[in-house]
């Protein structure tokens, strides 16, 4: 187990910056995940990781060392595939012993690592399959078990789930997690599903267009988001971000409503904003200040999710309690005011946050 | 029977084609039905019935006269001789070739593959001449070696054009797999790579064999001594000398023909398809 950090790392192809200086620290055995949309150069730095692409400029070390220069089956590190890469026509078992094999391990040491690696995933009666013969959690399993044997430095997975079925995805993400803090290994996990993001990381690195938004903890970037970019991605659904500008008693909501703020909360008068509002921070309320028109109702059970429309602005609101409802109601709203996020319309960072 | 019948009426479309495909394999088996029939007749029977009438008399004696006449003993070990190395010594360096080219970072890896690739459009009547001069140069005229040579290098280029393609078209995750595994680049060739490629490969070895097996005018050129005929020269030569016998002469073209059609069975049965699923996502 080692710790990993990265300085000033940068990635360019040809004129095009794809990645554009990133510094992280990962620590010893944290489980640490790299989110964010398609083409945010998340993948790209988790290949320089695992030597797979060249590092344009900066360094990553693994440990003490410094691995730029060294080849990837010399960093220590083993790495999960989104589509499995495993070889078609060896068996599980052989899919599995490859390294050790190569690394020249014994027969009787490899034998004993295999076996012990398919009774953690629970593959043994699957060793002398080929992967053809597997679905698809028996493939990702298999990845994993290939990546387990070699007892790595560090983890790496890129995307492991994204070609699971829904259940199946959050059967393996239980898995990983806890096989990941059973074993203990330093690991980097890249996706773009934030629910994943949340539910796995001890750390989270919100990447976009090649540069780091926020680095924290899960609660804590779900609760202080530096930014639009943070604030509009992690979370499902997704938070309200609505404009509004700042009047004397508070601010100007679309749709005409004002949403009072306690005097030392007002933003200077006449500036526009951003306001952000979590889904489940939104509660019906026959005098609230945010009016609103019902657009779709969806019902998943548990909760309510309600579509809303507030003066030609999407809006979400997030229920637990089962309302009779239905598109074209008018309703009102009131947001739990301590727990309200603005952001500068122009630069997108945070002004203020209100959490107690 | 029935069950057929049931799906037709479903699926006209379906019968059609099924009359179509009947007809061309009709049409494609009706000369080698007539060769057969011819091999297995007396002169007089040639004369006096039909293409397509079956023999009335086996006349297996033609097979035997033909052999023996055609020096087919001195040729057969020819031609065996030729496709075995070349066949596989061909495609050995065609896939190692195109391995490289799919899967090794350089610079000029298309300018290359643009060369090997042109080697393929230049048809090799046009340069059989020089091709001739440039064999007699080095001293291999009446060689096997002196055949060989150029049969590898007009039979490599579409091979690797073919591999290439099929290299290229393997996920790139299996070799970075590999890669992290701790693979070389001919670790993961061998491993890896090649036995994916299994079913292309038995292919390519067929389309070969029975292509150096056929080969004619190369061979007519570089082989001058009789001693060093392969099949299809021992061939011509039976057609002047007895061009009168039909029955020998399709005898001497079955005898011909056999090899590849052998080749033909066992190597098709490689033609596993689905092998490379599961490698990913399937």
């Amino acid at each position: 187990m080692s710790h990993v950090e990265i300085r000033d790392l940068r990635k360019t192809y040809g004129a095009i910056d794809v990645v554009h200086g990133i510094d992280v620290d990962i620590d010893q055995g944290e489980f640490v995940v790299l989110v964010g949309p398609s083409g945010c150069g998340k993948s790209t730095l988790l290949r320089m990781v695992a030597g797979l692409e060249e590092v344009s400029s900066g360094a990553i070390s693994i440990g003490a060392r410094v691995v730029n220069e060294v080849a990837p089956k010399d960093r220590d590190i083993a790495m999960v595939f989104q589509n499995y890469a495993l070889y078609p026509q060896m068996t599980v078992a052989q899919n599995m012993s490859f390294a050790l094999e190569l690394a020249g391990q014994g027969k009787a040491e490899i034998a004993e690592k295999v076996s012990r690696a398919a009774e953690i995933l629970g593959l043994g009666p699957l060793l002398e399959r080929k992967p053809a013969a597997l679905s698809g959690g028996q493939r990702q399993r298999v990845a994993m078990g290939r990546a387990i044997v070699r007892d790595p430095q560090v983890f790496l997975f890129d995307e492991p789930l994204s070609n699971l079925d829904a259940k199946l995805r959050v059967q393996m993400r239980a898995e990983i997690k806890a096989l990941c803090s059973r074993l203990g290994t330093t690991t980097i996990y890249v996706t773009h599903d934030q629910v994943e993001a949340m539910t796995m990381a001890d750390k989270i690195v919100v990447l976009n267009g090649g540069r780091i938004e926020q680095v924290g903890r899960p609660l804590d970037l779900y609760d202080n988001p530096r930014n639009v970019f943070v604030a509009g991605f992690l979370g499902s659904p997704a938070m309200n971000l609505w404009p509004v500008e700042a009047v004397p008693e508070g601010l100007r909501l679309p749709g005409g409503g004002i949403l009072p703020l306690p005097a030392d909360r007002r933003p200077p008068i006449g500036t526009k904003l951003t306001l952000g509002i979590r889904p489940e921070l939104l509660a019906p309320d026959p005098n609230g200040p945010i009016r609103a028109t019902v657009t779709l109702v969806e019902p998943t059970g548990s909760e309510t999710i309600i579509a809303v429309d507030i003066g030609g602005e999407q809006g979400t609101v997030l229920l637990k309690d089962r309302l009779d409802m239905a598109a074209g109601h008018e309703i009102r709203l009131s947001p739990v005011l301590d727990r309200l996020h603005l952001f500068d319309t122009q630069s997108g960072e945070v002004l203020s946050t209100y959490v107690e | 029977m029935n069950a057929m019948l049931k799906s037709f009426r479903r699926d006209p479309l379906l019968a059609a084609l099924w009359i179509a495909l009947i007809v061309v394999a009709a049409l494609w088996i009706a000369p080698f039905v007539f060769i057969v029939f011819t091999s297995l007749k007396t002169t007089s029977d040639v004369m006096a019935t039909g293409a397509f009438t079956p023999p009335t008399e086996i006349a297996w004696e033609n097979y035997g006269v033909a052999w023996n006449r055609g020096n087919f003993s001195t040729t057969v070990f020819n031609s065996a001789l030729v496709a075995v190395i070349k066949v596989p010594l061909g495609l050995a360096i065609a896939a190692l070739a195109a391995y490289a080219l799919a899967r090794m970072k350089s610079r000029f890896n298309r300018a290359v593959l643009l060369f090997i690739v042109f080697g393929t459009m230049i048809p090799f009547q046009v340069m059989l001449a020089p091709l001739f001069t440039l064999v007699n140069s080095l001293g291999l005229v009446n060689t096997y070696i002196g055949l060989i040579l150029p049969y590898l290098a007009f039979g490599i280029p579409y091979q690797i054009f073919i591999l290439h393609s099929f290299f290229r078209g393997v996920p790139k995750e299996l070799s970075e797999a590999a890669l992290i595994d701790g693979a070389g680049h001919f670790t993961t060739f061998r491993r890896v790579f090649l036995p994916i490629t299994l079913p292309v490969l038995a292919a390519l070895f067929i389309l070969d064999f029975v292509a150096t097996w056929n080969e004619f005018a190369m061979a007519l050129v570089i082989m001058q001594d009789a001693g060093k005929w392969t099949l299809p020269l021992g061939l011509m030569s039976f057609q002047g000398q007895f061009s009168n016998d039909y029955g020998q002469l399709n005898a001497a073209i079955v005898t011909t023909v056999l090899p590849a059609v052998l080749v033909y069975l066992i190597f098709q049965r490689y033609f596993v398809s689905g092998l490379a699923s599961g490698a990913v996502k399937g």
